[in-house]
């Protein structure tokens, strides 16, 4: 799972989690990466190429985002993806 | 045993509870949304579990809109001081509980004024009556769904839509209803509920918690850590971190989502047609018995699962005690914590004993006390009996 979805409170962490899973995503909580987001504790692994579907569920289900990041080896580290 | 006091605390509680604090403890110990560990992620999502359950038992659509508290007068002192301002003109009903009351009497030395609108005899407000107190320029609307005294049932949906068309909000006490009776928020029109976890929900002791309604802004009565935005200083304004400073209950939450999820399997409604069909038994057994008063509306449709009574010629304490001591019925006795209450059914300072019934009570229970009330009256009715002189005190 190469994307990353930041969050302000692990409330919503957890309840993207549910959501995608729920939907047929996969969805992995992980330690948040300190560089993305000082706003919690865990952040959400998902498949970055399904964004398109995974935001706009995430919007309906009134989840609050903070950022999405796509993982690029070559970088050495998380990107800020375009919204 | 009998026990006949689910309205002050339900039990037993359905296994799965006990059951569920268990495993949270052994096995989902971390601090939830504090840390991002395996631990900490099992609790927070043991956490969010009970939250969704929380909103699927009130229709509520965003999880996100409801936030944990102690109890249900947590809950409240929350609500009230969050959206009540020096100036504001505030209308609450003549059967509320102190957990509304005693913040208003407060709020009255800050400014505020209270106006209290009186109920009959009965705990049965006239909504006309209430509207008269609301045209003049209220803020809030605060009541009770239903009396812990008489088990009276308030009108919500009407009083909520009395209170929108004046411009109040209405902030709902459900500390009798959550979980004996359907709550929508949304198609009631409430602002503001506040529950508590450990009587219909099942839960332990030491959980509750508030919907605040989606675009209301409520603010804290706490502040301090929430796991979120740790970067500022600043409590966070989003729900539910803003009402959810300090580490939560986990445990007690664990519980409270087991006591839910199992609302939820036998439906609030069949919690209701149970409880109705034993108070209907009750009121009907009481109320052919020569020497017993009892309160409340004469409609079993009217009232949750409560019946409060008083016994010609012995006090409440008096009748609670045989009840306990000779015939193993465990009852509330005394003014329940609402005196005002008991003023509006003309109950003050007596009190009266109060039968709460719960999912897991039967008729041959309420069969077993109505008998022994029969057997107190009759006691009573010889003022030399020494039972009751056993059980009185002198000056």
């Amino acid at each position: 799972m190469d994307g990353l979805i930041s969050f302000f409170a692990s409330h919503h962490a957890i309840r993207a989690e549910t959501v995608l899973k729920r939907h047929g995503h996969a969805a992995r909580l992980v330690p948040g990466p300190r560089e993305l987001s000082p706003n919690c504790g865990v952040a959400l692994r998902f498949e970055f190429a399904r964004r398109d579907e995974v935001l706009p569920l995430l919007a309906i289900h009134r989840v609050r985002i903070d950022g999405v990041h796509e993982y690029r080896p070559r970088t050495d580290g998380w990107e800020a993806a375009p919204r | 045993m009998i026990y006949f006091d689910n309205a002050a605390t339900s039990w037993p509680k359905p296994p799965s509870v006990a059951a569920a604090i268990r495993e949270q403890m052994a096995g989902a110990g971390g601090n939830p949304g504090r840390s991002g560990h395996r631990l900490s992620i099992a609790a927070a999502r043991v956490v969010e579990e009970t939250r969704e359950a929380v909103a699927r038992l009130f229709h509520i659509d965003n999880p996100s809109r409801v936030a944990f508290t102690t109890n249900a007068t947590h809950a409240l002192n929350v609500a009230l001081y969050g959206l009540i301002r020096p100036g504001d003109r505030v209308v609450t009903t003549s059967v509320e509980h102190n957990s509304v009351m005693r913040p208003l009497r407060h709020l009255e030395t800050t400014g505020v004024c209270v106006e209290v609108v009186p109920c009959d005899a009965n705990g049965s407000i006239d909504v006309g009556r209430l509207e008269d107190r609301l045209a003049s320029g209220a803020r809030l609307l605060v009541a009770t769904h239903a009396s812990n005294v008489a088990g009276t049932i308030l009108p919500i949906g009407e009083m909520a839509a009395v209170a929108r068309r004046h411009g109040a909000r209405i902030v709902v006490d459900a500390a009798q209803t959550a979980g004996t009776m359907p709550i929508h928020v949304a198609a009631l029109g409430i602002d503001v509920l506040a529950f508590t976890g450990h009587k219909g929900l099942f839960g332990p002791t030491g959980t509750g918690g508030l919907y605040v309604r989606e675009g209301l802004e409520l603010p804290p009565l706490v502040r301090g850590g929430t796991g979120s935005d740790s970067a500022h200083e600043v409590q966070p304004d989003f729900m539910p971190d803003a009402l959810e400073s300090g580490t939560l209950n986990v445990a007690g939450i664990a519980g409270l989502g087991a006591g839910v999820r199992f609302l939820i399997d036998v439906g609030v409604e069949a919690v209701q047609a149970h409880e109705r069909a034993l108070t209907t038994r009750c009121v009907e057994g009481l109320r052919a018995m020569e020497g017993i008063a009892v309160y409340g509306p004469a409609d079993p449709v009217a009232r949750c699962g409560i019946v409060s009574f008083s016994v010609a010629g012995a006090s409440p304490s008096e009748v609670g005690l045989l009840l306990d001591e000779s015939f193993g019925i465990l009852a509330r006795t005394g003014l329940h914590c609402a005196p005002a209450a008991h003023r509006t059914l003309g109950t003050f300072p007596t009190g009266t004993v109060r039968f709460g019934f719960g999912w897991f009570n039967t008729a041959a229970e309420v069969d077993a006390a109505i008998d022994a009330v029969r057997q107190i009256a009759s006691w009573a009715r010889t003022p030399s009996n020494a039972r009751l002189r056993n059980a009185q005190w002198t000056a």
